[in-house]
């Protein structure tokens, strides 16, 4: 579903990645790890096609497809989505407005019939009862004055609604209380299925618990320098990274 | 120069109406108030980006009053755009003129409607006491004045409270090289209540001129709202001074929303007269490619107690320049004054131009104000935000625009007209930012 190879990114002409490589296969579940500022989000947004993130090097290829090529809009269509890890504040943006503008725009896109307000509605109920989200904060604007938490379920709830085939999760479960936790959780493993896949950026093993990842990645000084099943998570949870920074430059 | 057309369009008018009595001076002096300033250049202060010798420069004809066929079918086509339903209360008028076959009936208890321009009609004079004060500041308002015969005098008697919205509606049929002037005069009596809309309504791309002057009096503890849609065609020139005085615990909710013509200047003047007076000003002007907005405000806080609000968005696409100017004046003893304004700007590209300027003038110690401008383009990770979720660049950049000026637009308090401002808002955006999703 997802190659990337030998991937090279420059923000504001500081080198953030350096050639890091992943593939990832319909069904599977990525955990990718790694100290602060060692480039997580980079990748997110890089993936996501945030355009002043430049790409030095590498390639990456969605479903066959060359998606550094590709509008931001057009890798949604494609079936990508990024759960924000500081999701954007839009200060007179209708939330639902926002969310079946997007939902309509990729219907579209796929040539599938687009919803009315009524569908809509009847689409979401389940899905915000689910992540516990009042429905008054369907007619406040969008993220502003949410809290953390609330942020990152409202992520979810995008999720949900657009069913992404490839879901990026950067770190969705900080700052959750332990309810919050599940409840998103619940959420994720809600989508998962034989053809859907999820990165999930995170710091914290607790999440892993609840959503079982395949395969544990650290990144570290711009590239994956150790893979593993979700038993790394765990030692990385008790031992740090320091262990991983000493094995790296040692070889 | 075309003050000399205008000055001969002036005279044979008056040979036409009565010559004596009061306003048959007034006129004159107008006139000739006009004549000697001539139209306002740009070395004057308050008309440094604002060049009117398009219209200066051009000989201007009053319109005559006998319209035309094709004049009145223009006129049934662009009412047909207007929601009957939502105002049906309203006058029309047509090339400046009062047409009333289009208009409604309105008989209601405590408020007064007469027509200007009917010789012979006691009590019915075009001017009020403002009328002059403005001559030397705003000469356009002087030529007004001179002319005077279109429009409508609006009184509201006292405790009187009109829940009635009089809808005044401007059409211009479209005309090269003529001119309208109407002239509106609201009068309110101490505790009245009215809401008033001005709209400006036109099409076709032939450069006519509208040179319109509000003249509000307003009496203690009343309360007017007025709100002016401008939805000229697109090669109009529009220039209009709204001149507001209040006494004693009187306040004006005022909303501009400029988004037609080639030109457009407002002129606003408020005169917080009167302990406890206040203002609301709120504007959004839209200038896409090649046109000129330009709001030139004033609010002279002159009594204790006075309040003011305000607030303007602009939108520039293209090449499309916009100006604001606020100056708010808190005068010697005018104590515990409250004064708020901001103004912001969105352009929409490298070509598109604003000069924007705040003033603030403050002659008493006990006063409270603040005032900001800014000037932006649209946010990139909002943009980044909507288009990973898949909604296109266009549509994307129309959301926020028009997020941007529903702020503003938000408080416009009938929402038909609400309504009909954003749909304008929406129509008026440069193509390549246009909605691409339904509103
Ligand atoms: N716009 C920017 N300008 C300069 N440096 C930037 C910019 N964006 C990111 N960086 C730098 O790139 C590096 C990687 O940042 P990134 O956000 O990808 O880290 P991360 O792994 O997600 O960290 P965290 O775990 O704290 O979220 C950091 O050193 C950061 O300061
Ligand atoms: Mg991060």
């Amino acid at each position: 579903m997802l190659q990337i190879e030998n991937l090279h990114v420059c923000v504001e002409d500081q080198p953030i990645l350096n050639g890091l490589s992943l593939e990832i296969n319909a069904g599977q579940v990525h955990a990718i790890m790694g100290p602060n500022g060692s480039g997580k989000s980079t990748l997110a947004q890089v993936l996501a096609g945030r355009d002043d993130y430049k790409v030095t090097q590498g390639s990456i290829t969605f479903y066959g497809k060359n998606l550094l090529e590709m509008q931001p809009e057009e890798r949604a269509h494609l079936g990508l989505f990024l759960a924000f890890q500081y999701p954007t504040e839009i200060p007179g943006v209708n939330n639902a407005y926002l969310l079946k503008a997007a939902l309509n725009a990729q219907r579209a896109a796929r040539n599938e019939q687009e919803v009315d307000a009524f569908e809509f509605m009847n689409l979401i109920k389940n899905k915000m009862e689910m992540m516990q989200i009042p429905k008054t904060f369907l007619n406040r604007s969008v993220n502003e004055g949410f809290s953390g938490g609330e942020k990152k379920r409202n992520e979810i709830l995008q999720m949900l609604t657009l069913e992404p085939s490839l879901a990026i999760l950067d770190e969705t479960d900080s700052g959750l209380d332990v309810d919050a936790l599940r409840i998103v959780a619940d959420g994720v493993n809600n989508l998962r299925s034989p053809e859907r896949s999820l990165i999930l950026v995170t710091h914290y093993e607790r999440l892993l618990e609840l959503v079982v990842p395949d395969f544990v990645h650290v990144l570290a000084g711009g590239r994956i320098v150790k893979s593993g099943d979700r038993d790394l998570a765990r030692y990385l949870d008790e031992h740090g990274y320091d262990w991983v920074q000493t094995e790296v430059s040692a070889q | 120069m075309n003050t000399e057309i205008l000055r001969k369009e002036f005279e044979s008018r008056m040979a036409q109406l009565p010559s004596q009595g009061k306003d048959h001076e007034f006129r004159r002096k107008a006139m000739d108030a006009f004549y000697s300033a001539g139209f306002p250049s740009r070395q004057w202060e308050t008309w440094k980006y604002t060049d009117l010798k398009p219209i200066a420069s051009k000989g201007f004809q009053l319109i005559p009053k006998e319209s035309t066929d094709s004049a009145h079918e223009t006129a049934s086509k662009l009412l047909a755009t207007c929601d009957l339903e939502a105002e049906p209360s309203r006058l029309i008028f047509l090339d400046g003129h009062h047409v009333p076959a289009l208009s409604s009936e309105i008989t209601t208890t405590g408020l007064r409607l007469s027509m200007l321009g009917h010789p012979g009609l006691k009590n019915r004079s075009a001017f009020s006491k403002h009328s002059s004060k403005n001559f030397k500041e705003h000469p356009l308002a002087a030529l007004n004045a001179a002319f005077s015969t279109q429009g409508v005098r609006i009184q509201v008697a006292e405790k009187t409270n009109i829940d009635t919205v009089i809808h005044l509606v401007f059409l211009d049929s479209n005309l090269e090289n003529q001119t309208s002037q109407p002239r509106i005069l609201i009068d309110l009596k101490a505790e009245s209540k009215i809401t008033i809309v001005q709209h400006f309504l036109g099409a076709g791309s032939n450069s006519g001129w509208t040179n319109s002057v509000t003249e509000i009096s307003q009496a203690r503890s009343s309360d007017l709202t007025l709100y002016q849609l401008q939805e000229h065609g697109t090669e109009h020139f529009h220039t209009g001074l709204l001149y507001s005085s209040l006494t004693s615990d009187a306040s004006i909710k005022l909303g501009f929303i400029d988004l037609g013509g080639r030109l457009t200047r407002n002129d606003v003047q408020i005169d917080l007269d009167g302990a406890g007076a206040k203002t609301e000003l709120f504007g959004v002007f839209l200038a896409a490619d090649g046109q000129h907005i330009d709001n030139h405000t004033r609010i002279d806080h002159r009594a204790p107690e006075t309040k003011s609000i305000e607030t303007f968005r602009g939108i520039i696409g293209d090449r499309g320049r916009g100006v604001f100017n606020g100056k708010v004046v808190v005068h010697p003893d005018a104590q515990k004054v409250d004064a708020q304004q901001s103004n912001d700007n969105l352009l929409l590209s490298e070509k598109a131009e604003i000069d924007t300027k705040p003033e603030l003038e403050i002659y008493a110690d006990e006063v409270k104000c603040s005032h900001g401008a800014t000037v932006g383009d649209l946010d990139a990770e909002q943009l980044f935000y909507m288009k990973s979720r898949g909604i296109k660049e266009s549509a994307a950049r129309g959301i926020l625009i028009f997020a941007f000026a529903n702020e503003i637009l938000k408080l416009i308090g009938l929402p038909k007209l609400r309504e009909r401002a954003i749909l304008g808002v929406a129509d008026h955006l440069p193509s390549h930012d246009r909605l691409g999703v339904e509103l």
